[in-house]
């Protein structure tokens, strides 16, 4: 778009910076969690009282007093440097402490905790993996099922799909609200509480009226001629798919796909109810438990959230494009 | 359009139907099953096991004389109110960001909102609940350093609230009186990425005459929101806003994170949903609680009817 035209959008007599303040203020809140979660993430207690709102400076001071009791050692004490302490040199305090004999001030990266990340991969890191099994499985299948039901639905008018349609349609517009307490009990009779696959199978289910409802649609716009095309040179239904549906269809595939695993990945109602062992808990109930049982560290605990995160941070590293473009275009067509 | 097909031609397609029947088996068990489940149950006394005592609407009677439930709709309502009035947020941004001149910047802006999207939505819950923290919490120190604290000490004399004294920190999520502005402020600024893409989207399909035409016309900025920008998207809007107020009428996630099983100090944060819950897994009344779903359900149920009847998305 031309910038003349671009012109009309915004007022011409309106310069732009204005808008831009507004939005670089309303970012800089939503991004303050981010923020205290990353550098919180580095801090121990002590650290973190003294300094709460500012990356630590790269610098520890060491005190040494005089021992109480004379004839023994002095005392050594690292600590972290403020900000003050770095840009204007250690002042002497308003009550001077008797005992100090010096304070040094010395560049010393040990400040960053970077053991506080070590020790949350130890604990969020079997989350992580469970989570990842559980999330990756239930969406590959998921979409698998809701591709093969969508092709049922688009490719030919066969006799009952209305009927079946229905039956699916139904369900977006009833929300499943007291669903989970019999679906409690139907696990617990299927010998499936305290397993993941019960997490996977519930998941597959959840995802197919969405999925394929949004396929549906999309498979039928796709050109006519090319399934008949598929079928004169022999292809059957199944190659039809792999090679129509599949590649023409591959963004909103996609779309999808990152949506369901985010939404897997984010849940924590259902792990919460069937999981009991620790070695099987996702992250969700991980994150929860920690909650719970932690003497509040609160660097560990951010350090915990913060490899909680990593997996998305890879995720939207890599399809940030197709995210954005899929979640403008499905909103286009409703 | 599906094609249509001659009844011979569906005969030897007969295959095609292993293509729905799993989807079918697993809606059928996992959806269909549970529901008819939850309507059947609600009209027995049931802990969950394999006995159970047909006691007819007694579950039902009791529900409506609960005054937790009640009170549990209550609290839901107010939660859906503010939830409509944080959807302005997002609104304002999408239409500030179209309205940029450079489409570089609008880019960056789009990506930048969605890079907090990358923490996932439970530890975003917890680090609000870090940022509630009376202690060493970042709200309380946030007004402690702006003096903001002071004002709302002298609110509260003024007021009578009892809620904030100028001596003890600030208890968001421990005093029941705190609760809802809790659940308000929560997720400030309010924006959600997602929202704000999708009316960004909208905002994209108004043709640049109609700006050319409100220029010569010479509208101001507000009145080009007013009469341009917002019915154009008003199917957009319309649209979040019903996903919102049912979404909200089904939550009980955020609750439960924030303020436990039992709703927080004094049953404060109580919504249906997490009423539901309680009874079902905490007390065991898995019938009573099948029939509070069903309650919750008939609700939403009018929500959905009204809004396909009034508020009805025209497209």
């Amino acid at each position: 778009m031309s910038a003349a035209l671009k012109d009309a959008v915004g007022s011409r007599r309106n310069r732009d910076w204005p808008k831009h303040l507004v939005l670089i203020a309303i970012l800089c809140i939503e991004l303050f969690p981010l923020y205290m979660m990353l550098q919180v993430s580095l801090k121990d207690n002590a650290s973190f009282i003294q300094n709460p709102w500012l990356p630590q400076p790269p610098y520890a001071v060491t005190e040494v007093r005089r021992a109480p009791v004379a004839g023994q050692p002095d005392l050594v004490n690292i600590r972290t440097a403020t900000w003050t302490e770095v840009m204007d040199g250690i002042t002497p305090a308003l009550v001077p402490d008797p005992a100090l004999i010096s304070a040094e001030k010395h560049f010393d990266l040990g400040v960053y905790r970077v053991g506080n990340l070590v020790k949350g991969v130890k604990i969020v890191g079997p989350y992580i993996a469970n989570t990842v099994f559980v999330a990756l499985s239930g969406t590959f299948l998921s979409l698998s099922l809701a591709i093969l039901g969508a092709y049922f639905f688009a490719r030919y008018k066969m006799p009952f799909a209305g009927v079946l349609w229905g039956a699916f349609m139904l369900l977006m517009l009833l929300p499943g609200v007291a669903n989970i307490v019999p679906l409690f009990t139907l696990l617990k009779d299927l010998g499936l509480l305290n397993t993941l696959s019960a997490l996977i199978i519930v998941g597959i289910a959840g995802g197919q009226v969405f999925n394929i409802f949004v396929l549906r649609n999309f498979i039928e716009d796709l050109p006519k001629d090319l399934f008949e095309a598929a079928e004169m040179d022999g292809a059957s239904h199944l190659q039809q798919i792999k090679t129509v549906v599949l590649p023409l269809a591959a963004p909103i595939i996609g779309t999808l796909a990152i949506l369901a695993f985010l939404g897997k990945w984010n849940d924590f109602l259902l792990p919460l109810i069937v999981l009991r062992d620790k070695e099987l808990f996702t992250l969700g109930v991980g994150l929860i438990y920690l909650d719970g049982e932690y003497v509040k560290q609160w660097g560990q605990i951010m350090a915990a959230y913060f490899i909680a995160s990593i997996p998305l941070i890879i995720i939207f590293l890599f399809c940030m494009r197709l995210f954005v473009r899929g979640l403008s275009a499905g909103a286009v067509k409703g | 359009m599906a094609q249509p097909l001659s009844r011979q031609k569906a005969l030897r397609e007969w295959k095609l139907y292993f293509f729905i029947l799993p989807s079918l088996l697993f809606i059928g068990v996992f959806s269909y099953f549970p529901a008819g489940s939850a309507i059947y149950h609600s009209f027995f006394d049931w802990q969950g096991g394999d006995n159970k005592q047909l006691i007819g609407f007694e579950n039902f009677s009791r529900a409506l004389h609960d005054p937790v439930l009640w009170n549990s709709f209550g609290t839901v309502s107010v939660l859906i109110v503010f939830n409509l009035f944080k959807m302005i947020p997002a609104i304002l941004m999408a239409v500030l960001i179209h309205r940029l001149k450079s489409d570089r910047a609008q880019y960056g802006y789009r990506v930048l909102l969605v890079v907090p999207m990358i923490v996932p939505g439970l530890v975003t819950l917890f680090i609000w609940k870090f940022f509630f923290d009376p202690n060493l919490g970042v709200l309380n120190n946030v007004l402690d350093f702006t003096g903001l604290k002071t004002m709302l000490v002298h609110l509260d004399k003024f007021f009578g609230w009892d809620v904030f004294f100028a001596n003890a920190p600030i208890g968001w999520l421990s005093q029941p009186a705190l609760i809802l502005p809790s659940l308000f402020l929560w997720g400030f600024p309010w924006i959600g990425a997602v929202g704000v893409l999708i009316y960004l989207a909208g905002l994209q399909s108004i043709g640049q005459e109609v700006y050319e035409a409100a220029e010569l016309d010479g509208v101001g900025p507000f009145q080009k929101f007013l009469y341009i920008e917002l019915p154009l998207i008003l199917t957009q809007v319309r649209l979040s806003l019903v996903l919102l107020i049912i979404g909200t009428l089904k939550d009980y996630g955020l609750q439960l994170v924030l303020l436990g099983d039992t709703g927080g100090p004094g049953g404060r944060g109580m919504v249906p949903g997490l009423w539901m819950y309680n009874r079902a897994f905490i007390a065991g009344e898995f019938g009573y609680a099948c029939a509070i779903g069903m309650v919750l359900f008939l609700f939403i149920l009018g929500l959905t009817y009204l809004n396909n009847k009034y508020v009805r998305v025209d497209k």
